[in-house]
């Protein structure tokens, strides 16, 4: 590999392992697994990164990162969570309207990421992609491999889930 | 506009992902459609929850370690890898997360160097830990196998430093360094469990056999031991029990 692609690797990739190691944590849910495969990923990429031309190199290596997380659990398949870890967690947001605000905020954050987690994998990598990462749907078309038409059913679904995980869809009037 | 279009629609319009008129469309339904509304109300605060909310990751610096030496060796068909700081591009990799540890450990380290006249060997091994986790001073031999690491000492110290293989105990290779301490050049190896660093520093010594002891200073752990005329320090911030477990785990290798 000639200097300038290392140079233009170090510039252009290297920036991004923490949103690849975040896509992972979500798709693997364990910081172990996370780990080997955005090391695989990154020395993919690196050996890779010839065929990278142009368009946003964070998609071009999440994608890498995601397809070496769907290797890595087919190797190694992973137990499901508990479903009712979920609702219990739920629950505690309802429950959390006495204590003080930073305690909710923290439950409240604990509650969102588990119950993200908690999702089948093909919803919770699109929602990591566009709530965290903000990947535009071709983005999230392109590190997913799914058509975009898919990934907008897949997002529109995995939102309504977690609108009512998370009591959203129950609306007062103001 | 029908509702039922509208609905399908919602999702593209808080991402941003319809044509201009096309959002205008949607916009004057919601506005004459309490129902569509609330749908869309509630679609709003799910997606800002989400992204308000969910965690986000930083990669470990031993993750970055582990990424840097494959590269480095990656770059070279050289079984060794020596990082050099001008060819270490990759050196900041390490670095970075190893900064924000620092960040912490600075003013004990312009401490310590103040009270050079006073320091003891322990004194010298938290500086020389806190200097090997500044920018390109973590190892001078960067690998992951203890054939590499184990060889490259030679000639280099007057001693084969112990370097087992302890992966399938968590305790991942990182490197080694030659490093100056207490008047003459010592070995030191590099091990890292998760995003914790661990130096082990070995050099020939006239004391007598000695079982571990430990201290702490400035929120690092040292062990300290003699054996078979090579005084032994181990430090790191892992907890006292992990680093209990790996010191028995290298004497033991």
């Amino acid at each position: 590999m000639a200097a300038s692609d290392t140079d233009r690797f170090e510039a252009l990739i290297v920036p991004h392992l923490d949103s690849a190691y975040t896509l992972a944590r979500y798709i693997l849910r364990d910081e172990h697994d996370a780990q080997d495969a955005v090391q695989d990923a990154a020395l993919r990429a690196f050996r890779y990164f010839a065929s990278y031309r142009d368009g946003d190199p964070r998609a071009w290596f999440l994608a890498i990162v995601r397809n070496c997380c769907h290797t890595w659990r087919q190797r190694n398949p992973s137990v499901p969570l508990n479903e009712s870890l979920v609702e219990e967690m739920s629950q505690a947001l309802y429950d959390s309207t006495e204590t003080d605000t930073s305690a909710i905020e923290s439950s409240q954050q604990a509650a969102i990421t588990r119950a993200v987690q908690n999702l089948p994998i093909e919803f919770r990598e699109v929602i990591v992609l566009r709530e965290i990462q903000e990947l535009s749907y071709s983005e999230i078309s392109e590190v997913t491999g799914v058509p975009i038409g898919t990934v907008m059913s897949r997002l529109s679904r995995a939102r309504k889930r977690l609108a009512s995980m998370l009591g959203n869809e129950i609306k007062e009037a103001s | 506009m029908q509702c039922a279009e509208c609905r399908e629609m919602l999702d593209m319009l808080v991402d941003d992902e319809l044509m201009p008129d096309e959002a205008r469309t949607v916009r004057d339904h919601i506005a004459s459609c309490s129902e569509c509304s609330r749908e869309h109300e509630s679609l709003v605060t799910t997606s800002n929850q989400l992204t308000n909310n969910l965690m986000r990751y930083t990669a470990p610096d031993v993750l970055k370690a582990r990424i840097h030496n494959g590269l480095t060796q990656s770059l070279s068909s050289e079984p060794i890898v020596e990082t050099k700081p001008k060819q270490s591009r990759w050196a900041w990799v390490v670095a970075a997360g190893a900064l924000i540890a620092l960040a912490s450990s600075v003013v004990t380290y312009s401490t310590v160097t103040r009270e050079i006249a006073t320091r003891s060997a322990g004194d010298e091994v938290l500086a020389s830990h806190v200097r090997s986790l500044m920018p390109g001073h973590l190892t001078d031999v960067a690998s992951t196998n203890q054939h590499n690491v184990k060889p490259w000492f030679n000639g280099r110290v007057n001693l084969s430093p112990v370097v087992p293989a302890l992966d399938s105990s968590g305790f991942t290779l990182v490197g080694g360094r030659l490093d100056y301490l207490s008047g003459h050049p010592v070995a030191a190896v590099v091990y890292g469990i998760r995003q914790h660093l661990i130096n082990v520093y070995s050099w020939p010594s006239t004391g007598s056999d000695s079982s571990p002891s430990s201290e702490t200073k400035q929120g690092y752990h040292l062990v300290h031991w003699m054996k078979g005329g090579v005084e032994y320090w181990v430090i790191s911030d892992l907890n006292t029990v992990e680093l209990s477990k790996f010191v028995g785990l290298l004497r033991a290798g």
